[in-house]
């Protein structure tokens, strides 16, 4: 029989993290959901006075944003994974001994700051530059087009700053995925295409599924690329949270539209995760062992 | 992630959520804060004077004074003994009074005895009574180098609570070679130049000029006028004309020439003119709009005597010289000319800095918002969905 100290040994080493949790997030978390429900201004102070409708008004006003949010978000992960996928293949699979050098080539950037990665975009897509007068050349911006302040350097700014989140959990499944089962996989006479799908991608979607969620969700809520990137009408609902809070100190519309964003965000994950990350599909891996 | 009993503990993470979001529906029940009513300058103290000594913690906007061991703030911690906290936490009017506003509204500076915003928001701060009054008497060295135009702002006509740091011009900036015909605010809105302009974020700096440019004095206008312009705005977002809307960072758009014009302030257009000579500041035919930004003490301030020392210090003009060589705004001390005269004739000669009164014949101060408190907000909110697209 364990004894009751063995028992309570998880609970321990819990404490701290669930410690701070607590203060730094539940707490947190009620006073912004308390604030959102007030009204008031910030010289009178705020009363709590259970105004729903800042939930109502700022959702029917600032659709436009919260739906931009979600595109730029959304488009910045596919293209993270069409991109990272590749690249994380050819880490895992065929990097060798330059393995942990690539690696640290995708995290080499994290030594410089975000704000100051994003503002070097500025100069990649300048109006001027070399990329965009190669995508001329090649039609894909028309000639009197510009890329800087527009939807494409946004989205191309948030799938930048977030492929790293891509890669490592993509790298982190793949570098794991048994050879041998491709290998088995070609003996039964499937091509290279049959094996992938059906052998490399549903053993590694696990790693799509993190990959995935760690590149949406803070992209989301990022207003740095688009203030940066973005024109006059690129603005997400991160920057209309930031105008709300610091420009006309409206800390009730503010913390509902953060809230809002939280509730949309888990809603979508829920989704995502019911859809492509069934109890199968997480423990895939582990029948297979 | 990898197994099924971590898949688990990923939905009664969700589950553990929704249940405290429930909880604290329930919770939230109790608590509201009260209301601090009555906020005003009817019995603000004045700041108490005497010999200075002891600490002194200042706030100001970045850039704004050299904070090396060769600059202004090293030379008055040597010359008067005070170990002065010169601290630069003023980014944003706005986003710093909400920084500062919770101590405020409870008589508490924060243990800051000098303040700098600019002057809507010490008018702002003045009418809270979060602000206090300034003893003249103490004030020496400060009213007798004070300019002449800086005497008695519509804001505060007596200089009662508020002393200038230094003063700008917010106009056109424009290159020259690339957009040679921009001379008025309307000519940011031809089709020629369309998303080839800037304009700023800063509200008081862009509406006034765009309605200058319509024929309204800015000094004059009612809500509706500011609306009028905003719509204007809206229109030329809406049609591309506007390519957005920025803080200083315009600067380096027209420096690459991906922007030909763009509503800016003096000070830049200087520090701008010395790596690309063909940035220029360009005086709005119908005026620019002039602002200082003002150094206050806030009520609850520590060492009031040593805030009154500081503001005495700066305004020596050889102290003076030194901090408008360094931030090419306009000072707002006399006797600073002559001196750069024989010292740094290149700035001394600079009418951005030292602007002649033809210069600004046709400026206006920098208005606050007309209207009542509810017409004002919804002013910035109309201002701030523009900025949101």
């Amino acid at each position: 029989m364990t004894s009751l100290r063995q028992r309570l040994i998880p609970y321990w080493l819990l404490g701290p993290g669930l410690l701070w949790l607590l203060f730094f997030f539940v707490i947190p978390m009620y006073f912004m959901f308390e604030l959102s429900l007030k009204t008031g201004s910030l010289e009178t102070g705020y009363q709590l006075t259970w105004n729903w409708s800042n939930y109502a008004d700022s959702i029917s006003e600032y659709s436009t944003q919260f739906g931009r949010a979600f595109y730029y978000a959304g488009a910045a992960t596919v293209f993270s994974l069409l991109i990272g996928y590749p690249l994380a293949y050819a880490i895992a699979i065929k990097g060798g001994r330059w393995k942990n050098l690539m690696l640290f080539a995708v995290i080499a950037p994290f030594f410089t700051t975000y704000l100051i990665r994003t503002i070097a975009w500025k100069t990649i897509l300048d109006d001027s530059s070399i990329v965009v007068d190669a995508l001329k050349f090649l039609h894909i911006v028309p000639e009197d087009g510009r890329v800087l302040a527009t939807s494409g350097a946004v989205i191309a700014g948030l799938t930048y700053n977030f492929l790293p989140f891509m890669v490592l959990p993509l790298y982190a499944s793949l570098e794991r995925l048994d050879l041998r089962l491709v290998e088995a996989s070609k003996d039964l006479y499937a091509n290279s295409r049959a094996t992938f799908f059906k052998v490399t991608l549903p053993l590694t979607a696990p790693g799509i599924v993190a990959g995935t969620l760690l590149c949406f969700i803070p992209a989301a809520g990022d207003y740095v690329n688009s203030t940066f990137l973005g024109g006059t009408k690129q603005a997400m609902i991160g920057n209309v949270i930031q105008s709300k809070y610091l420009v006309i100190n409206d800390y009730p519309v503010a913390a509902a539209l953060s809230f809002t964003l939280l509730v949309l965000i888990m809603l979508l994950l829920m989704a995502y995760i019911k859809f492509a990350g069934t109890e199968s599909l997480m423990g895939e891996e582990d029948e297979v062992k | 992630m990898k197994t099924p009993s971590n898949h688990r503990s990923l939905k009664l993470l969700i589950l553990a959520a929704m249940a405290l979001t429930v909880s604290m529906v329930l919770v939230a029940c109790g608590g509201g804060s009260g209301i601090d009513e009555g906020a005003s300058n009817e019995d603000v103290p004045t700041a108490e004077g005497g010999e200075a000594s002891g600490k002194v913690t200042i706030s100001n906007w970045p850039l704004y004074v050299d904070p090396g061991k060769d600059g202004s703030i090293a030379e008055y911690q040597e010359k008067s003994g005070i170990e002065t906290k010169y601290i630069e936490d003023v980014n944003d009017n706005n986003e710093f009074f909400g920084k500062v506003q919770p101590l405020f509204s409870q008589g508490d500076a924060g243990g800051r005895s000098i303040i700098v915003v600019t002057d809507w928001m010490a008018e702002k701060m003045w009418n809270l009574g979060y602000i206090q009054k300034l003893d003249h008497d103490e004030l020496t060295t400060v009213f007798d180098n004070l300019t002449d135009d800086l005497q008695s702002p519509a804001f505060d006509p007596e200089r009662e609570f508020s002393v200038p740091w230094q003063s700008g011009m917010t106009g056109l900036v424009v290159r020259e070679d690339l957009a040679p015909d921009i001379k008025s605010v309307n000519d940011l809105f031809d089709p020629k130049y369309k998303g080839k302009v800037t304009m700023l974020t800063e509200l008081r700096d862009t509406v006034p000029l765009v309605m200058a440019g319509d024929g309204v004095d800015p000094n004059e206008s009612t809500p509706e006028d500011w609306t009028a312009a905003i719509d204007k705005l809206q229109k030329a977002v809406d049609d591309g004309q506007i390519r957005r809307f920025t803080g200083n960072d315009y600067v380096q758009d027209l420096a690459k020439g991906t922007v030909v014009g763009a509503i800016g302030w003096s000070g830049d257009a200087v520090q701008a003119q010395i790596d690309n000579p063909n940035i220029n500041y360009v005086q709005p035919t119908q005026g620019c709009s002039i602002w200082s930004d003002n150094m206050l003490i806030p009520v609850g301030a520590p060492n009031t005597a040593a805030a009154y020392d500081f503001m005495n210090f700066v305004y020596e003009p050889e102290v003076q010289a030194d901090i408008t060589e360094w931030v090419n705004y306009v000072s707002p001390v006399k006797g600073v000319k002559e001196i750069l005269e024989k010292r740094d004739p290149a700035i001394a000669n600079n009418k951005l800095i030292f602007p002649t009164p033809e210069f600004t014949a046709d400026c206006f101060d920098q208005p606050s918002i007309p209207g009542d408190e509810a017409q004002q907000k919804e002013i910035e909110q109309q201002f701030q969905d523009m900025l949101a697209g």
